[in-house]
């Protein structure tokens, strides 16, 4: 579908500029890839370079291994040694957060989506307009009550605080997006199902579900790239124990080893990367229907 | 409507099936998790705004309007103020002209439109921390890649350092989260364009329609809702950004870059001023509250002229 369609007058002229729009497309998402990712497989001694080198005349995988084992490789003395022991640790950090939080997200989210798509309740609009206005908070200016309240929990400086403040702020979005999805399934199934005497869980587990798949992949795959990304609350509440804190650290040391720097960012962005290239249909169903609705 | 009706006489059907208690469980867990997380720190927060907080001897008093008067009597917050709009401004604008654009090239037909849209996802899958370290590296004074680029195209024989000057490095962060942000509004513009009917334009093209009438009566007037929604998207993140600017400048050079919310990290954890910090946690809410509803209310005029 075009949207300009046939209004110029030769087609080469609308192909030339359509050509000269996606290489600008090209350009603006790829130049700073790119840049990352050759610094990346560079030799520090190489980073200076003037003109840059466009194409590393030497590509080397030593940033990549000094981020892996922890060590530093060329030249030494970076200064940087002892903090990048800490990058495989906070990647798999990143994981296990990320992955509970999509589940815990699902699971909380999923049951007070359904109570609100299928039952009237007290208060229930109250309470739905309640979940819904948090999501314009500025998470940023909870964090001291937050803190406070995390250190009674015991949680401060722990996985747990940044799972349970993901999912929390997470879910107002899930709640909006799987209610939606659950209004407009079978709903009229699930009751026939009802009728013939399934159990709620039964015509859920059986109807519901299977159909609101689409929904649930969008939503989990949405708290996956919240939870990989969060910097603020992991910033405050840990010791950079997850990916994006440890970033900021390695940034802030006084001679950083930028090449080594360049292969951990690569390393840390490849999870919501790879995600958000597999479910790419699902994620932009997810993101406009959130966006638009909420 | 039909569903409705089905779900009446389905209602009365099964009405032994629902107790009572169930639609309170299956909330329990959100509503306990969102209120303890959520709207008591909010609470908080606002009481705090109006005490001093002393964390040496342990003391929280009791000071009425004190911390805002002091805010807003302070150079610094009318400073980050002044910073915060012309932040915004660019991280409104640009990032919803380049992802109009950008959608409507991924919406035409040519070879590559699948890479192109693939392409489009990635800068909003990277964390802002990344974004903030990629643009970092773009403006760097001795390797940047723009410095890099400039030079190999003959257009400079010595390296700029940009972010010495307090303009360009307003500029570069604010470019930097509006890198992000394009991708996401093209996300949004391009899913909404490829709803639009394609008879609408034959329609209006029998109808004798230009080009320029089309875009504008069809294409543009069925995006309006969309582009609301970015606008309000944009504008909420022109004054809640904080991660990308924090990691190219944290605030500086002097106060260049300093946003609300830098602001806000510096009162709270640099300066541990918490009464002083929950008050500028509740002017940056209720700054970016005000735009929302503003917004809100344009979402539903608009709809009501197009629904």
């Amino acid at each position: 579908m075009s949207v300009i369609r046939g209004g110029l007058h030769s087609g080469i002229v609308r192909k030339i500029a359509t050509y000269l729009a996606f290489c600008c497309l090209l350009f603006w998402v790829g130049f700073p890839v790119y840049y990352m990712l050759i610094t990346s497989i560079m030799h520090p001694h190489e980073l200076g370079a003037k003109p840059p080198h466009w194409i590393p005349p030497e590509p080397t995988a030593d940033n990549y291994r000094e981020v892996i084992i922890g060590k530093s490789g060329e030249g030494g003395g970076y200064g940087s040694t002892t903090e990048f022991t800490r990058m495989m640790p906070a990647l798999l950090n990143s994981t296990f957060v990320s992955v509970t939080v999509v589940l815990l997200n699902l699971l909380i989210g999923g049951m007070a989506a359904y109570a609100f798509s299928r039952f009237s309740f007290r208060l229930s609009r109250a309470a739905y307009f309640g979940i819904l206005m948090t999501r314009v908070l500025p998470a940023l200016s909870l964090i001291v009550p937050l803190f406070v309240i995390l250190r009674k929990l015991k949680l401060v400086n722990t996985l747990g605080a940044l799972i349970l403040t993901y999912t929390i702020f997470i879910l107002p979005l899930t709640i909006w997006i799987l209610r939606e999805y659950f209004d407009t399934l079978a709903r009229d199934i699930e009751e026939m199902a009802l009728i013939d005497g399934a159990t709620r869980w039964q015509a859920f587990r059986m109807v519901v579900a299977p159909l609101a798949v689409p929904g649930i992949i969008a939503v989990g795959v949405m708290s996956f790239m919240e939870a990989w990304s969060e910097f603020f609350f992991a910033l405050t509440l840990t010791n950079s124990l997850t990916y994006p804190p440890l970033l900021m650290s390695f940034r802030n040391l006084h001679q950083v080893n930028w090449n080594a720097l360049a292969a951990a960012t690569t390393l840390g962005v490849l999870p919501p990367v790879i995600v958000a290239f597999v479910f790419q249909r699902y994620l932009v169903r997810g993101l406009s229907e959130g966006a638009v609705k909420g | 409507m039909a569903t409705a009706e089905l779900s009446k006489s389905a209602a009365q059907a099964r009405k032994h099936w629902d107790r009572k208690w169930i639609p309170y469980v299956l909330l329990a867990p959100a509503l306990i998790t969102i209120f303890v997380i959520i709207l008591s720190p909010l609470v908080t927060t606002i009481a705090y705004s109006f005490s001093n907080i002393d964390l040496i001897r342990d003391r929280t008093t009791f000071i009425g309007l004190d911390n805002y008067i002091e805010l807003f009597s302070s150079r610094l917050f009318w400073k980050a103020l002044e910073v915060n709009l012309k932040f915004a401004a660019i991280v409104v604008t640009v990032p919803t002209l380049i992802g109009l654009c950008f959608a409507l090239l991924l919406v035409e037909n040519f070879i590559g439109r699948s890479i192109g849209r693939t392409l489009l996802i990635l800068p909003w899958a990277l964390p802002w921390i990344v974004v903030g370290l990629l643009w970092n590296w773009l403006v760097n004074a001795q390797f940047g890649a723009l410095n890099g680029l400039l030079y190999t195209l003959g257009l400079i024989d010595k390296y700029i350092p940009f972010m010495a000057d307090e303009d360009l490095a307003l500029v570069f962060t604010a470019l930097a989260s509006a890198w992000r942000q394009t991708s996401f509004s093209a996300i949004l513009l391009l899913a909404a364009l490829q709803t639009i009917p394609e008879d609408l334009y034959d329609a209006a093209k029998v109808d004798g329609a230009g080009m320029r009438a089309r875009f504008r009566f069809i294409t543009f007037a069925w995006l309006r809702p969309t582009l609301t929604i970015v606008l309000l998207y944009n504008v909420v993140l022109g004054f809640l950004q904080f991660d990308a600017v924090w990691i190219m400048t944290q605030g500086g050079p002097g106060d260049a870059t300093m946003l609300i919310s830098v602001l806000l990290y510096r009162y709270t954890f640099i300066n541990f001023d918490l009464g002083m910090g929950a008050a500028v946690s509740n002017v940056l809410g209720l700054i970016t509250m005000g735009v929302g509803l503003i917004f809100v209310r344009l979402i539903y005029r608009s709809q009501g002229t197009y629904a």
